[in-house]
């Protein structure tokens, strides 16, 4: 037990870092889906380009590119801001791919309708559409984010204290490498079960208000 | 240019690194994937013993992040007796997590089979064992093949963890180099779009492969 | 269970038979026999229970209550019943479905030659001959390279057929194999089981095809809400049916 309340310590980092990543993710995948679908053919071929380029490297070597290729060389960074940049655009990648899936599912009804109302383009998008976007892809969002927390465990090894980190630390000082890990794996199993119902309360929330 | 030469001059030690994140993902895989078959039709065996098990398996492993598992793997083993090489603790820790991940992707598959050819297998006689090998393994392979591709990639991305095991794959060989000539963003870019080189077009291949079999459904 | 001699001129006989689903009782106290090389024709409303009980008959319904006895291989509900037990049944018993059911990763040859090796323990060779003769009499022997894909609907039923035949089955179980084809490619269909059906197989057809019943069939049973209605010769069954229900029925059927 005396392992457990080391090894837990890390448990809010984890959240934060997780958190934090996720609305970097939420908002940068808004102007990536939006360039994703524009209308000019070059903004369309680099907005998908950076999304493979983000979403094919791994992101303990993008922790690494941000921590010490451009946190030594060019700006000095502290291992949590470089934690959340490195998933925050990993995440912008994966969120606007999400987006993307949700856009295809609003009916093109809605922007001819919209259109015969006399909205402009971009009210549609603000008024009519995004919302009903975010809330369509809210399922996906979530199964991404539990993902997430367990991926964020990787910040770890740029010294981000997080769950993983105080386990490693309680079994180098205490010489025990089983329990630690174990409590380590629990605590994120447990971290996930209220991820996934909070999620759900969420989206039957939503649910309510875009049917009225 | 400095970025450029850099590349040139150590493209050769990384591209040795890139071999080793390979083998792994093969390695992992050949363990993995057949395991994740094992654990998806013992989830969907009669016996509840069985079930049971193989469920709890299931989540745990997909609940755990694969690094704590490699770290439980790598460090932890060898204190209860059983000590590996970084190379064989990364694939059995890395499988563990393929296996929970596959089982479902797989299950999924099995589950898409008709029920009706099941009911003809067993109306023709065939035994249980020969209907899952003859009629339902067969056909929820294909299924599941674009998203045991898209794993597969996953896998491949997953290896990198096993720089914290001191192998000396892709990610491990990028940053020792890194270490020693303080040429760090360029090295660790380079590391990065060799990483990219392979998922981007295997990605593509799989989007290829999931719309031909759509098609000739 | 064990061979039954006496009874050799009986192929399938039902005793009391029920089946539930959970409280919903879908065959309800049902018994019937069919000679050897008889055709019966089962008719009657959806959701009469008509496929129930020819899954019964072979066992991919456990009954709950009753017994079933198939060339002199009886088993009873409620007992524990061994895959041995299923598989010797079954071993007299083929059936056809409605959809086909072909295996579409195998080709047609394959489909009907895989049952006979895993089954009957028949060498490739044998096997694959055996089909090749079973397709050349459905008139596909062409298809036996083909995909099931490749097919029509109502050479694939054909094909089901021959795959059935091909474990050289003593009692043959039909449910409804030609309500998903179109009426013409149906008659491809019929036309198979009626020279079947003159070959002396014993055959159970569940069937809206009143045209075959009257025909081919030995005897029609009508069944409504998991029982027998009335049983008897078709022409007595269709000219004059004994209760009311019957004839609503067959009114229904023959207007449309
Ligand atoms: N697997 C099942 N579970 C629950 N109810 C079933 C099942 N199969 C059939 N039934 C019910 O049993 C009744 C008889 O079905 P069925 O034998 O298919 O009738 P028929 O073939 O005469 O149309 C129906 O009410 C049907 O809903
Ligand atoms: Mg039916």
């Amino acid at each position: 037990m005396e392992h457990l309340s080391v090894v837990a310590q890390g448990v809010s980092m984890t959240l934060l870092l997780t958190l934090s990543s996720l609305l970097f993710g939420a908002i940068g995948g808004i102007p990536l889906v939006l360039a994703r679908r524009s209308r000019l053919a070059l903004v369309r071929f680099t907005a998908r380009a950076l999304i493979e380029l983000l979403r094919g490297i791994p992101p303990l070597a993008w922790l690494f590119i941000i921590y010490f290729g451009v946190g030594t060389g060019v700006i000095e960074l502290s291992s949590f801001a470089a934690a959340v940049i490195g998933f925050g655009l990993v995440s912008s990648a994966y969120m606007a791919e999400i987006y993307r899936g949700g856009l295809t599912a609003i009916h093109d009804g809605q922007w001819e309708a919209s259109d015969a109302l006399g909205l402009s383009h971009a009210a549609t998008l603000v008024t009519i559409i995004g919302p009903q976007v975010l809330r369509v892809s809210i399922p996906a969002a979530a199964t991404f984010a539990i993902g997430l927390l367990k991926d964020s465990s990787v910040a770890s090894v740029i010294g981000v204290q997080d769950t993983i980190y105080w386990a490693s630390h309680e079994s180098t000082v205490t010489g025990d490498a089983i329990v630690p890990f174990l409590w380590a794996a629990g605590l994120y199993v447990a971290m996930t079960i209220p991820c996934a119902w909070a999620t759900r309360l969420l989206d039957a929330k939503l649910r309510k208000r875009v049917a009225r | 240019m400095t970025f450029f030469n850099d590349w040139v001059d150590y493209f050769p030690d990384l591209l040795g690194g890139l071999g080793v994140s390979l083998q792994l993902t093969l390695v992992t895989l050949l363990i993995g994937l057949p395991a994740g078959l094992v654990l998806a039709l013992a989830a969907g065996s009669k016996k509840r013993v069985v079930r049971v098990v193989a469920i709890g398996v299931i989540e745990v492993g997909r609940g755990t992040p694969a690094l704590v598992v490699l770290q439980l793997f790598y460090f932890g083993l060898p204190t209860a007796g059983m000590t590996l090489t970084s190379f064989v603790a990364a694939s059995l820790a890395l499988a563990f997590t393929t296996a929970a991940y596959t089982s479902e992707i797989l299950r999924g598959g099995l589950q898409a089979v008709p029920s009706g050819e099941v009911e003809a297998a067993h109306a023709l006689g065939m035994a249980r064992g020969d209907i899952l090998r003859f009629v339902v393994i067969p056909q929820g392979i294909r299924i599941a093949i674009p998203p045991l591709m898209g794993f597969a990639i996953m896998v491949f991305q997953a290896t990198s963890l096993a720089y914290t095991i001191a192998m000396p794959e892709l990610m491990s060989q990028a940053y020792s180099i890194g270490s020693i000539t303080f040429r760090y963003l360029s090295i660790l870019t380079l590391a990065g779009l060799m990483y990219a080189l392979i998922t981007i077009p295997a990605s593509s291949l799989s989007n290829f492969v999931e719309y031909r079999l759509a098609r000739h459904r | 269970m064990h061979e039954d001699t006496e009874q050799d001129r009986i192929a399938i006989s039902l005793e009391s038979v029920v089946k539930k689903y959970g409280d919903h009782t879908v065959i309800n106290d049902v018994s019937l026999s069919v000679r050897e090389g008889e055709v019966i024709a089962i008719i009657g409303p959806s959701g009469a229970g008509k496929s129930t009980l020819l899954r019964c008959i072979n066992l991919l319904e456990v009954p709950d209550r009753g017994r079933i006895t198939v060339e002199g291989n009886h088993v009873d509900a409620g007992t524990q019943i061994s895959h041995k037990d299923l598989v010797r049944l079954r071993r007299n018993v083929g059936m056809v479905f409605q959809s086909f059911n072909l295996f579409p990763h195998m080709t047609v040859l394959r489909n009907i030659s895989l049952p006979q090796e895993r089954v009957l323990g028949r060498s490739r060779q044998e096997a694959d001959a055996r089909s090749m003769k079973l397709l050349e009499r459905v008139g596909l022997a062409d298809k036996a390279q083909q995909y099931p894909s490749r097919c029509s609907g109502g050479q694939q039923q054909r094909i089901a057929i021959a795959r059935a035949l091909a474990l050289d089955p003593r009692v043959m179980l039909f449910d409804e194999p030609t309500s998903a084809l179109d009426p013409e490619v149906g008659l491809e269909v019929l036309a198979v089981m009626r020279e079947l059906a003159a070959e002396g197989m014993t055959m159970v057809v569940v069937t809206h095809e009143m045209q075959f019943a009257r025909d081919v069939s030995d005897r029609v049973v009508v069944m409504a809400e998991g029982a027998i209605l009335e049983e008897g010769d078709p022409a007595d069954v269709f000219t004059a049916p004994a209760m009311d229900r019957t004839r609503k029925f067959l009114r229904a059927v023959l207007e449309r």
